[in-house]
């Protein structure tokens, strides 16, 4: 029995290493490192920051977040540091959401695991929840803001300069490209692919990158490596052997199609576990695979990487419990609900 | 001279102070009598000194390094130029 396990653990493993590792997690984490070092978080967060209190600030605190590659743990300290600088609460807790829960990094990386469908389904339901969690936090907390003042230095300098777009740009391309024009044929198609397209980064990065640049992002890369690689690995090789254990009618009976309650209970193993960013795709994945439905994907793929535990412990610690109390049921009520809506939609 | 580095113990935030402690070393100042080296931990505490990203140095109250790993040359060059 146990031999079985650790059989089909490693089995699964041994896939993902086999059909992952070169043409996804190589450029996405080059794509990562990319983004911390050639971002301007500061800019972001000046951005963030003078955001005042209203509506038209929600969409700020949403296209930035995008940008801020993190897991829900690493974005807590950026989002109190908005929040005490004096932001505003609904652009300090829609950051809170969207960093984690639909990153530009997550996003492409569920693209090229899960197909465009599921990238514009998790884009649209993450966008949609962070406008209304930040309209709810306004709401519940309005008399406290009126309070505080703020202390932010308003920034005009620009996020990222255009030789960085392109970079960025080219990274994703060669991110999605093995996956997108190579779907059949063998393997090594899409090796070629990623070579070329690796080629073509490679070129331009040395042409307008000094060489300090590049020893900076080439350091940021392996940080991400070391700290998410492992993670990575133990997520697929637990989901192996639960693939292993749970008899696929369970996963239809509880997590198959559209229904309400199947949707709630993706939202509350995506809402309590810590899935460190981009580990959610292959998680997921599996699941589909073993007959998960669209909608409770969607809700796992959100509240997976979006809250956790440690994260609710950490935000009431750092926000308060009033504010943790108000923001996680929102998001669970919502995460269900996105989930359900989804299952209709897309199933 | 108090030099505090901030940041809630993530590997980078341990990288930080291998690193800072490497620049007091080669600059031959000795932890505990010359500069002191803390960590701070608390994610208000760390919000209080007007740090946003982690991990962050914060050397005699004044922000040096933030959202990055300095390496020690880098700290030596900070702690140099404000003798």
């Amino acid at each position: 029995m146990f031999l079985t396990l650790l059989l089909a653990g490693l089995a699964a493993l041994k896939d993902y290493i086999a059909l992952h590792v070169v043409t996804c997690l190589i450029p996405a984490f080059l794509l990562a490192g990319a983004i911390v070092t050639f971002v301007s978080r500061e800019s972001i967060i000046g951005y963030l920051g003078s955001a005042a209190n209203k509506v038209s600030s929600f969409g700020i605190a949403a296209g930035g977040s995008f940008f801020v590659a993190a897991c829900s743990c690493t974005v807590i300290p950026v989002a109190s540091g908005i929040y005490y600088g004096g932001a505003g609460i609904g652009a300090a807790f829609i950051l809170l959401w969207v960093a984690p829960a639909a990153n530009i990094l997550a996003l492409v990386y569920t693209g090229s695991i899960l197909g465009p469908g599921m990238v514009a389904a998790r884009l649209v339901a993450a966008l949609s929840v962070s406008f209304v969690v930040g309209a709810v936090m306004l709401f519940s907390f309005r008399r406290e803001e009126q309070q505080r003042a703020l202390t932010i230095p308003a920034t005009t300098r620009a996020v990222m300069s255009k030789g960085d777009i392109i970079l960025l740009l080219l990274l994703v391309v060669s991110l999605l490209a093995p996956n997108y024009a190579i779907r059949s044929g063998p393997y090594l198609y899409k090796v070629l692919v990623w070579a070329a397209a690796m080629a073509v980064v490679v070129v331009y990065a040395w042409r307008v990158k000094s060489w300090e640049e590049i020893k900076g992002w080439l350091t940021e890369t392996w940080w991400f490596v070391r700290m998410i690689f492992p993670l990575l690995l133990a997520g697929v090789f637990v989901v192996g052997i639960i693939g292993a254990v749970l008899p696929e009618e369970w996963i239809e009976t509880w997590l198959g199609g559209a229904g309400l309650r199947q949707s709630f209970l993706a939202t509350i193993i995506g809402a309590i576990t810590y899935f460190a960013t981009m580990t959610e795709a292959p998680f997921v994945d599996t699941l589909m695979n073993l007959g998960m439905g669209k909608g409770p994907a969607l809700a796992l793929l959100l509240t997976g990487p979006g809250i956790s535990l440690p994260n609710w412990l950490a935000i009431a610690k750092v926000f308060g419990m009033k504010k943790a109390l108000v923001y996680v049921p929102t998001i669970i009520v919502l995460g269900t609900g996105v989930g359900w809506i989804a299952g209709f939609v897309l199933g | 001279m108090i030099i505090e580095v901030c940041g809630p113990g993530c590997p980078k935030c341990h990288a930080t102070k291998t690193n800072v402690l490497k620049a007091l070393q080669e600059l031959g100042l000795k932890d505990g009598e010359d500069a002191l080296v803390t960590e701070v931990k608390d994610l208000k505490m760390i919000t209080v000194r007007g740090v946003f990203m982690t991990p962050a140095v914060v050397i005699d109250g004044v922000k040096a390094f933030e959202g990055k790993i300095p390496s020690p040359e880098e700290v030596k060059r900070w702690i140099e130029e404000r003798k």
